[in-house]
């Protein structure tokens, strides 16, 4: 009865209700939805990493990673292997040897992190073969009797061996793609015209398009004069076995493109092959051992228990690796959470004070329910439920709404390809899946249903406190 | 059968300026199933005598026995329940609540005493058909006449069964054909089923009805008539 009447009360000033109710919903929605692409951009930052970049233990000698002394092996690299193996839950294992260098084009030179990997094993920790750039090669699978290096398309940029031109062909491919007549005038000046660098290539364009015509076209423009130099090559230079200083020429065997600049100009992946010829190390002289394990979940039991196993030497999961991964899936929650309260709180004024006004108004009434032998814990729970149903009605259509557009979005993601630079500088992609978990609405409706009843507190405290005889002579 | 006991009741409002002795002294007995009216001019006291009845006011002075039961013994939160089981209220205006169909307003007593549903729906039709308004029964409150709006309110107030009903006024609002009808509904269920009324008025017509009249002045009984 008290619910019936409640829900019922709701409805009496349809306004009034509608617009608490609307402004709700479009708090729930902005929220709710926000979080889903901030989770979402998070979420990628992660599965990258763990799937391309780090991948879950990395076993190394304990003073490896201070220095990254050449001399630092693992003691008895097979036998560690072996012993992974045997641990249920360990799904792949992969063996780098690791030395630190410089790589060098024709004009520039910078320092770099040089990893040698068997390329068939390594495919079964990481996914990084997967982030090969179209039309720049592959992961080591064609064969060549050169050495070979897969960099990253931050690198590649640095060294230019991507570079940006632009020609009569790259303009009838931008028009054929929808480039109007003149824009595409615009840029008949450049013909001919190679960019060294992309910073250079932007500067040019933001000088000769309009501000609109970058923002429609700069993407496209960028996409198509783009160019790759087949063959490039760059020079490794890096400490042998014993500490002479060696280097040789690398074909490029493919470019990574994985969203993170800060990996991709630092890491330059070699076959341990080619490395051990250059180096003088033995086939059983390698840094780092990498396990790829089936359940997330499980990363401290399992690496614990290598740790256990494996005494004197540096067992660390990725959680220890990059502790801004580990503090993201979980200090991240806690965010959305108080991002949702400030909303809520938000809301709540308007709640308070739609339902002061309801009080206020129905004094009489509530006078004439005291009478009729309502007691004071009925009332409250009306005036509670009634608050509850103004913030839960909003709140579950706000979040049907979110619901919809995250399903709608997550298809085909959502581009930020304006900001593009900015996002992969820290390590983001611009394509964002926005995604949020179920247990979040849940949680999402909590707080909703705390809000109502927060917020009708003290205007049901004020209608406690109304004396039916004094309420019943208001006129 | 005595439902009613006042002994020696004051009531004193002390409001900043002044202090009124609204009620000053009243002594009363009312028998089960009698039908009696509370006359007198305005501000004689008429309403705050039937509030201190119905335990909305506590009394400055005296004792008011529900079937012998003392009010001033229980706590506020006991009257409310007590109110609930054993008295009936009905209101010059506003008794019902608007969102509520006519017979969900005469149900709501009942939904509060958590009586079961079928039991509820049986009193309800049976009740709006002793008001006359079984036809009625979907009606929200703004689509029913000021009239059956107060028999809707007595219909409700006789819902848990109670000692008897207060009404302050209750047909202050309506024009003398509804002021008629409600006073013969109210006359049938008084002596069919031995209801005990207990009401206010200013109306000649509805004191004529009356079969006991108490009339107040200044707080206090000015004359207490039994006639037949
Ligand atoms: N809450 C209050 N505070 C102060 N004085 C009050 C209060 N309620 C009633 N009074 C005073 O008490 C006296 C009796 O009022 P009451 O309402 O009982 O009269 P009444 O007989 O019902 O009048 P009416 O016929 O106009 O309804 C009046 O003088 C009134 O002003
Ligand atoms: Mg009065």
């Amino acid at each position: 009865m008290i619910w019936k009447t409640a829900w019922k009360n709701v409805w009496r000033n349809k306004v009034r209700s509608l617009v608490v109710i609307i402004s709700v919903t479009i708090g729930i929605f902005g929220g709710v939805f926000a979080v889903a692409v901030m989770n979402g951009a998070i979420q990628q930052r992660v599965d990258a990493a763990l799937n391309e970049e780090i991948s879950h233990i990395h076993i190394n000698n304990p003073s490896f990673r201070d220095n990254y002394d050449i001399r630092l092996f693992l003691p008895d690299a097979d036998s560690i292997e072996a012993l992974c193996r045997q641990i249920p839950g360990i799904e792949a294992v992969t063996q780098r040897v690791i030395l630190t260098g410089m790589a060098n084009s024709a004009r520039k030179s910078t320092g770099v992190q040089i990893v040698g990997i068997d390329p068939d094993r390594e495919k079964q920790v990481f996914g990084l073969h997967r982030r090969t750039m179209e039309g720049t090669g592959d992961f080591f699978e064609t064969e060549s009797r050169y050495n070979l290096a897969f960099i990253g398309h931050a690198l590649a940029k640095d060294l230019n061996i991507v570079r940006y031109l632009i020609d009569q062909s790259t303009i009838d491919r931008l028009k054929d793609r929808g480039l109007p007549e003149e824009t595409a005038e615009k840029l008949i000046p450049f013909i001919g015209f190679r960019f060294s660098g992309e910073k250079d290539f932007n500067n040019e364009m933001k000088q000769c398009l309009s501000l609109n015509e970058q923002t429609s076209y700069g993407r496209l423009i960028k996409e198509e004069a783009w160019t790759f130099r087949e063959r490039s090559r760059m020079t490794l230079t890096f400490l042998d076995a014993n500490q002479m200083q060696t280097g040789a020429v690398f074909r490029i065997a493919g470019i990574y493109d994985v969203k993170n600049n800060a990996f991709e100009s630092g890491q330059v992946f070699v076959r341990n092959e080619d490395l051990r010829r250059l180096t003088g190390l033995t086939g059983h002289q390698v840094h780092q051992m990498v396990i790829r394990i089936a359940d997330l979940d499980r990363t401290d039991e399992i690496s614990g228990l290598l740790s256990q196993k494996l005494p004197g030497l540096e067992v660390m999961n990725w959680k220890e690796i990059q502790p801004d991964l580990a503090m993201m899936t979980g200090l991240v929650q806690q965010f959305y959470l108080v991002f949702m309260i400030i909303i809520l709180a938000a809301l709540a004024f308007g709640i308070v004070n739609t339902m002061l006004m309801v009080v206020l108004e129905r004094t009489r009434e509530l006078g004439m329910l005291a009478a009729i032998g309502m007691n004071k814990k009925r009332v409250f729970s009306m005036i509670m439920l009634e608050s509850v149903f103004l913030s839960l009605v909003g709140g579950v259509v706000g979040m049907i709404f979110s619901r919809i557009l995250i399903l709608m979005t997550a298809r085909n993601g959502i581009n930020f390809s304006n900001y593009e630079e900015g996002f992969e500088a820290m390590g983001y992609s611009s394509h964002i899946y926005p995604v949020i978990s179920t247990g979040f609405f849940i949680m999402v409706t909590i707080l909703i249903i705390l809000t109502g009843i927060l917020s009708a507190v003290y205007p049901a405290l004020k209608a406690l406190k109304l004396d039916p005889a004094e309420a019943l002579r208001t006129e | 059968m005595k439902v009613l006991e006042i002994k020696n009741l004051h009531k004193i409002y002390n409001t900043t300026q002044i202090r009124v002795h609204a009620v000053n002294g009243i002594d009363l007995d009312f028998e089960e199933g009698e039908f009696a009216a509370i006359v007198g001019p305005s501000g004689s006291g008429k309403t705050t005598l039937l509030n201190l009845i119905g335990g909305l006011d506590k009394p400055t002075e005296g004792e008011i026995l529900v079937n012998g039961v003392n009010l001033s013994t229980l706590k506020s939160s006991e009257i409310i329940d007590f109110r609930l089981r054993n008295i009936g209220f009905v209101f010059q205006s506003y008794n019902l609540i608007p969102v509520l169909t006519a017979g969900e307003n005469v149900e709501f007593i009942m939904g509060l005493q958590k009586w079961d549903r079928k039991k509820r729906d049986e009193r309800t039709r049976e009740l709006l058909k002793a008001v006359g308004l079984e036809e009625r029964i979907h009606s929200r409150p703004s689509k029913l006449s000021g009239g059956q709006q107060q028999r809707v309110a007595v219909a409700r107030a006789l819902a848990s069964k109670p000692q008897f009903v207060l009404a302050d006024e209750p047909t202050a609002n309506l024009d003398s054909k509804s002021t008629e009808t409600l006073l013969e509904i109210m006359e049938s269920l008084n002596r069919e089923e031995r209801i005990t009324f207990i009401f206010s008025t200013h109306d000649a017509r509805v004191v004529k009805k009356a079969r006991r009249v108490i009339t107040l002045e200044d707080g206090k009984i000015l004359s207490d008539e039994t006639r037949n």
